[in-house]
C-alpha cells in the first residue's frame, strides 16, 4: 500500500486507460463517436446526445483558468493539505472546450488570474497515480 | 377520480440483461450507474426519441441497496446528462415503480409534463466498496485537488462572478448584514448578534473570496408544512396562503461541457412560476431566495427578474432589501443568521413566506405582505453550478 496520504481517485474499468496515460505523462478526455462532444468527468454515456460509444483521446493539455479560489482553511478533507495552504484551486477551461478542476502551481497565488494560459503536468502520487495538475504556460 | 383514466400510457419501455456479477462465470460487474446509462440508450433507440426530447420533462429515480445516497437524483441526472422540468425520487422498495408511476400520472394529468421518465437500476450483487459510492465526481476528481466542499466550488462560481460583473465584497456583504438585521428580530434566530460591514469586511478568508460570513451556519432543528386542498384549508384557517405558481428545472444545459457558473436555474423556474401565478416579479412583496452562500442570494435576484444579470450588486447598493425597504430578502434572517438546519434548510424559507403572508412575523413584520416568492436551490455540481433550482409564489389571498 502506498504511503500518500491524501485523497486519490479510484481506478475504475471506466477510468483505467485515463490514469494509465496519465503515467505516461498524457491527458486524455472522452469523446463521443456518435456527436464528438468532449466529456470531463468521465462518463457511462455521452451527455450531449445519449450514445453510450464513447473513446478516450489525447488532449491539448492546454487551457485557460476559467475561475480559481485560494484554500485558506481546511473543512471536510485531509488535514494534510493544511501544510501546503495558501493553495490554488482552479477550473481550467481546456482547448476542447470542457473545464477540469485541479490545482495551479509553479506561481504564487496571488499572481493567478482568470483568463490566465496554462499547460498541464502530471505529480506523481503512487506508482498507480499521478494527479494532472497546471502551471502558467511556457 | 374517474378524470385519470387514460391519461397516461407507457410509450417505452427497457430492461437490460441481468447478471450476478460472476466475473469468473464471464458475467459483468457494473456499477448502478453503468445500468442507468445503458437502459437510457435502450429506451432511447427503442422509442426513437432523441435525447434532448426528453430536456424539460419529469425524471422519477428511484434509491439504492447502497446507503450513501444523499442527493442521488441529482447526481443521477448530472451523470446522464438529463435536464428535466420534474425530479422526484422514490424510496418505497419494492413499490418504487408503482411509486414513480404515481406520480408520473399525476404530474401528466396536471399538464405539468408530456413525458415522464422512470429510472430504476441496482446493483445490489455488488453494493460494497467504492465504485457503487455517490458523490464520486466529489472523491475522484475534486477532492483530490483540495477543493473543501461546497465552499471552494462556490468560491469559484463567487471569482467568476466579482471578474465578470465588477461585484464587489461590499455587495456580498450587505446580504450578510441586512440578513443578521433580520435575525437580530427573530426569537427562533442562531445568530443573533448584531452585524457591521466591518465585521463582514474583517471576517477570515475561508477560501479566497469566500469569507466566513459569506458562508450559512449549521444548525439541528426541524419544520413541517401542511399542504391541503383549498376548501380543507379554509376548514382549518382562516389565513391560507394559497400557492399560486410553481416552477423548477434541474442541471441547465446538461449537454454541454462547460457552463455559465453564473446563472442558476431559478432564471427558467421563476418564469414558470410567474406564468402559472399570473404575476411578474413587479407584484412580489417579500423574496426568500436559497441562502447557503451570499452570491447564491445575488444571483437569485438577478434570476428571478429583480435586475438585469450582473446588476445585483448595485441593485442591493441602491434598494433596501431589509423587512422595511423595496424588496425585503430573507425577513427571518435566512441560513446566513437564522441557520441552515441540514438537508431541511430549505423548509425555513417557506415557513417565513408563510409567517410573513400571515402577518405573523412580529417585530419584522413587512408592511402590506400579499406575495411572496421562495427559490430554493439543491446539490452543487461537478463545475459548481446547481443541479436543483426551484421558484414558488406564495399569496396570502388569491
Amino acid at each position: 500500500m502506498s504511503s500518500y496520504p491524501k485523497p486519490l481517485p479510484e481506478v475504475t474499468p471506466l477510468t483505467k486507460p485515463f490514469w494509465e496515460a496519465s503515467k505516461r505523462g498524457e491527458l486524455l478526455l472522452q469523446r463521443c463517436k456518435n456527436c464528438s462532444t468532449y466529456i470531463w468527468y468521465p462518463r457511462h454515456i455521452c451527455i450531449n446526445c445519449g450514445s453510450r460509444e464513447l473513446e478516450w483521446v489525447k488532449a491539448s493539455g492546454r487551457g485557460k483558468v476559467y475561475s480559481y479560489t485560494i484554500v485558506r482553511q481546511v473543512i471536510g478533507n485531509s488535514p494534510e493539505f493544511s501544510k501546503e495552504i495558501p493553495f490554488v484551486v482552479a477550473e481550467i477551461e481546456l482547448d476542447e472546450g470542457v473545464r477540469i478542476c485541479s490545482n495551479i502551481v509553479g506561481v504564487k497565488p496571488e499572481d493567478v488570474s482568470i483568463g490566465m494560459p496554462v499547460e498541464v503536468f502530471f505529480e506523481e502520487c503512487t506508482p498507480e497515480i499521478s494527479l494532472p495538475k497546471f502551471k502558467p504556460a511556457r | 377520480m374517474s378524470g385519470f383514466r387514460g391519461i397516461a400510457a407507457i410509450s417505452g419501455y427497457a430492461e437490460t440483461p441481468f447478471s450476478r456479477a460472476r466475473v469468473d462465470k464471464g458475467e459483468p460487474r457494473l456499477t448502478a450507474e453503468e445500468y442507468y446509462a445503458w437502459a437510457l440508450e435502450l429506451l432511447l433507440k427503442q422509442t426513437g426519441l432523441e435525447k434532448k426530447d426528453l430536456t424539460g420533462q419529469g425524471v422519477g429515480i428511484i434509491g439504492s441497496e447502497w446507503p450513501h445516497s444523499e442527493i442521488w437524483s441529482a447526481e443521477a441526472i448530472q451523470n446522464l446528462g438529463l435536464e428535466p422540468k420534474l425530479l422526484v425520487r422514490a424510496d418505497h422498495g419494492g413499490a418504487n415503480a408503482a411509486a414513480l408511476l404515481v406520480q408520473g400520472v399525476l404530474a401528466i394529468h396536471a399538464g405539468y409534463v408530456e413525458h415522464f421518465l422512470m429510472l430504476g437500476a441496482d446493483t445490489p450483487l455488488s453494493i460494497t466498496g467504492p465504485a457503487s459510492r455517490t458523490w464520486r465526481y466529489d472523491e475522484n476528481y475534486l477532492k483530490p485537488f483540495g477543493t473543501m466542499g461546497p465552499n471552494s466550488l462556490i468560491a469559484m462560481a463567487m471569482r467568476r462572478y466579482m471578474n465578470d460583473y465588477g461585484a464587489k465584497p461590499e455587495h456580498f456583504g450587505t446580504i450578510s448584514v441586512v440578513q443578521r438585521k433580520h435575525a437580530t428580530l427573530n426569537p427562533n434566530a442562531y445568530l443573533k448578534a448584531p452585524l457591521t460591514m466591518e465585521d463582514y469586511l474583517n471576517s477570515r478568508l475561508i477560501s479566497d473570496p469566500l469569507r466566513l460570513l459569506d458562508i450559512c451556519i449549521w444548525v439541528n432543528g426541524g419544520f413541517a408544512i401542511l399542504l391541503s386542498s383549498a376548501s380543507a384549508a379554509k376548514r382549518i384557517t382562516d389565513k391560507p396562503v394559497s400557492i399560486l405558481g410553481f416552477g423548477e428545472w434541474h442541471n441547465p444545459n446538461a449537454g454541454q461541457p462547460a457552463h455559465d457558473i453564473t446563472t442558476t436555474g431559478v432564471k427558467i423556474a421563476a418564469e414558470q412560476a410567474y406564468k402559472m401565478a399570473g404575476i411578474t416579479q413587479r407584484d412580489v412583496s417579500l423574496f426568500q431566495p436559497y441562502d447557503d452562500y451570499t452570491v447564491a442570494v445575488l444571483m437569485q435576484i438577478e434570476d428571478a427578474g429583480f435586475c438585469k444579470k450582473g446588476e445585483a450588486g448595485r441593485f442591493v447598493e441602491e434598494n433596501d432589501i431589509s423587512y422595511q425597504g423595496q424588496l425585503p430578502i430573507n425577513t427571518g434572517g435566512g441560513q446566513l443568521s437564522a441557520g441552515q438546519a441540514g438537508m431541511a434548510g430549505g423548509f425555513l424559507h417557506f415557513v417565513e413566506a408563510a409567517r410573513q403572508l400571515r402577518g405573523e412575523a412580529g417585530q419584522r413584520q413587512v408592511k402590506d405582505a400579499r406575495i411572496g416568492l421562495v427559490t430554493s436551490l439543491g446539490c452543487v455540481g461537478f463545475e459548481g453550478h446547481f443541479i436543483n433550482n426551484y421558484a414558488v409564489v406564495l399569496g396570502g389571498e388569491v
